[in-house]
């Protein structure tokens, strides 16, 4: 397991655990190492609508789809919060 | 306070900015029409006669120190696509355009629109409302006296049982449910939520970071939520 998806385990985990704030403090070192990974924006807005911070989630769901159209999860999520 | 422009005056642009002024926002209401600006100048804090297709015009009328704008330009699909993407580009925090239907929403949403909005679905009214606070996400008057709304749980409850939160006993507010976001992964491996609802919470249901609650109570009494 290289750097990045430790980093991504170690986020997911909290995410799980509902420890968003450090969460999202894993997901951006990983996106400091891996800036074009869509996924990783994508599990990150996740983060960011779980505590309904929507601006940011709605952001990270954009992020997500320029870098990978493929990820129709994040296309939904950001149907629904804009409101379809 | 937060600086919103309403562009469009036909009935839901109107709706809008009158219920927005009552609630002492500052308000600019922009219109071709002339007439229609007149109408409501009175009410608001400035109104302009501006056709908001023109770039510069829009960005000589100050868009950019706007945090909400919102488009209802009728049927002119076209015109409202080409102000939504103006408005974004220079800089409009929010834009919430009416759409008249399905594709039209999808082309705004295409070019960065933030909300878009259905009038049939919602009223003027109500769509002011949801903008006095960006907390509160949905609003149901149930008499002119009583409503229902869903908010985010303020920070201060988190951790806190119903009961602790004094909602009743203090604000007179009643949690009637409780929205929750149970984090899970997929098969995947990508994170998701999963969202629960608890109708009719006992008293011993403890707030976590992320709830939405559905409240009800008198009008007076959920303002005074907004300072919680």
């Amino acid at each position: 397991m290289n750097e990045v998806e430790e980093l991504v385990e170690l986020a997911k985990f909290y995410f799980l655990n509902k420890n968003f704030e450090e969460a999202i403090k894993k997901y951006e070192e990983a996106l400091k190492l891996s800036p074009k990974d869509g996924r990783i924006y994508y599990n990150l807005g996740i983060v960011y609508e779980s505590m309904n911070i929507v601006d940011k989630a709605k952001q990270n769901f954009r992020l997500a789809l320029e870098l990978d159209d493929t990820l129709t999860g994040a296309q939904e999520h950001l149907d629904k919060l804009i409101g379809e | 306070m937060r600086h919103i422009v309403v562009i469009g005056l036909g009935k839901f642009g109107s709706a809008i900015a009158e219920t927005l002024s009552n609630k002492e926002h500052e308000v600019m209401v922009i219109d071709r029409d002339e007439k229609r600006v007149e109408k409501l100048e009175p009410l608001v804090t400035q109104a302009l006669v501006l056709d908001a297709t023109d770039e510069d015009a829009l960005r000589a009328a100050g868009m950019k120190d706007f945090d909400v704008a919102i488009v209802s330009v009728g049927e002119d699909t076209e015109a409202s696509i080409l102000i939504t993407m103006l408005l974004k580009e220079l800089g409009v925090k929010e834009v919430v355009t009416k759409a008249t239907d399905q594709l039209h929403a999808k082309i705004l949403k295409k070019v960065g629109c933030d909300r878009v909005v259905f009038p049939e679905r919602d009223m003027g009214q109500r769509l002011a409302e949801s903008l006095m606070s960006t907390k509160i996400f949905d609003y149901i008057e149930l008499s002119s006296t009583h409503s229902l709304i869903e908010i985010d749980a303020p920070e201060s409850l988190e951790g806190k049982t119903l009961k602790e939160t004094e909602l009743r006993s203090k604000y007179g507010v009643s949690a009637i449910a409780v929205k929750r976001k149970t984090p899970i992964i997929k098969e995947d491996g990508d994170t998701e939520f999963r969202e629960v609802t608890i109708i009719a919470p006992s008293a011993d249901e403890e707030i976590q970071k992320g709830d939405r609650l559905c409240l009800l109570g008198r009008n007076e009494d959920l303002e005074k939520l907004k300072t919680l």
